[in-house]
């Protein structure tokens, strides 16, 4: 339970960090924060595979992509919201649909399976363990995924690709002088 | 050990200051932030109840912890899109205030 308690204090002061603070490479930092301590938790779920998935893919992976980008983009501060009523209400909303959800969760408690239950079914929930899981039960799922992670990758390459200066040259002399070279005329004309 | 009960909570409190972040910010790489707050929550609920689900037998206990690898991969390529949409709109834009980028809905 102590544990609990400091990884679940780190939790949310790191994801209060995410949504106050006004740098944007802070706001990232501080969810990196908040993943690692969520890793840790995961260990005391009994989740180790998944514990090491989120370091790896999500701490290293995917932050590294969002302060690339930060960076990239050089966004400084962000300002503060121009309508005065909503930070109050999104508050209100928040706090509220909290309430609503502990409530719900405490009205109808559960007991825990017994220690022995659960390390004999989720096997310490490492990579064998998963693994089987993964492949058997939910085979058509992970091929899926694989299949919107290349989606993903084409879609990322296609949305920031640009035109090679070479050809952008030729495209622009293309239109200087169309009689030499009618189908890049075309080609110019359909990218402009 | 911590009650199931206690995982949850801490997940709605984790998917509440998500939502509230969406809410407030206006800069859409801090929205993204806090959506992938979010889902953090979400997976951190099915990781919790997949534990109190091992008692049905070993069959079906690590469906939960099966669902969040590929609830992380989904997450990975919606940021591998969602950052490159994001790039694409900063070089024809120069910002990525979501209350400029109004003219988009119907």
């Amino acid at each position: 339970m102590v544990a609990f308690i400091i990884l679940a204090v780190l939790l949310v002061t790191a994801g209060v960090g995410v949504v106050t603070l006004r740098q944007p490479v802070h706001a990232a930092l501080s969810l990196v924060g908040a993943i690692l301590a969520l890793a840790a938790i995961y260990v005391t779920l009994e989740a180790h595979f998944l514990a090491a998935i989120q370091v790896i893919v999500y701490a290293g992976a995917v932050m590294v992509l969002f302060l690339f980008v930060i960076m990239l983009l050089n966004v400084g501060r962000t300002r503060t919201a121009s309508l005065t009523w909503l930070k109050p209400a999104a508050w209100i909303t928040g706090v509220l649909s909290l309430a609503a959800v502990v409530a719900v969760v405490f009205a109808v408690q559960r007991p825990l399976p017994e220690f022995e239950v659960i390390n004999a079914a989720l096997r310490g929930g490492n990579a064998d363990a998963v693994g089987e899981s993964l492949f058997t039960d939910h085979l058509l799922s992970f091929h899926l995924v694989g299949v919107l992670l290349l989606v993903g990758i084409v879609g990322a390459v296609a949305l920031v690709q640009q035109v090679a200066p070479e050809t952008r040259a030729k495209r622009a002399v293309a239109v200087a002088e169309p009689e030499d070279a009618p189908e890049l005329v075309a080609s110019a004309g359909e990218a402009s | 050990m911590v009650q199931t009960e206690y995982y949850v909570a801490l997940s709605a409190v984790l998917f509440a200051l998500g939502g509230i972040g969406v809410l407030t910010r206006r800069s859409a790489i801090m929205l993204f932030l806090s959506i992938e707050l979010m889902l953090n929550a979400a997976n951190l609920a099915i990781v919790a109840y997949a534990r109190q689900w091992s008692a049905a037998g070993a069959q079906h206990a690590l469906d939960g912890q099966a669902a969040v690898f590929i609830v992380l991969a989904i997450a990975a390529a919606e940021v591998a899109v969602g950052l490159g949409i994001l790039v694409a709109i900063f070089r024809n834009r120069v910002s990525t205030d979501v209350d400029e980028l109004s003219e988009v809905r119907a």
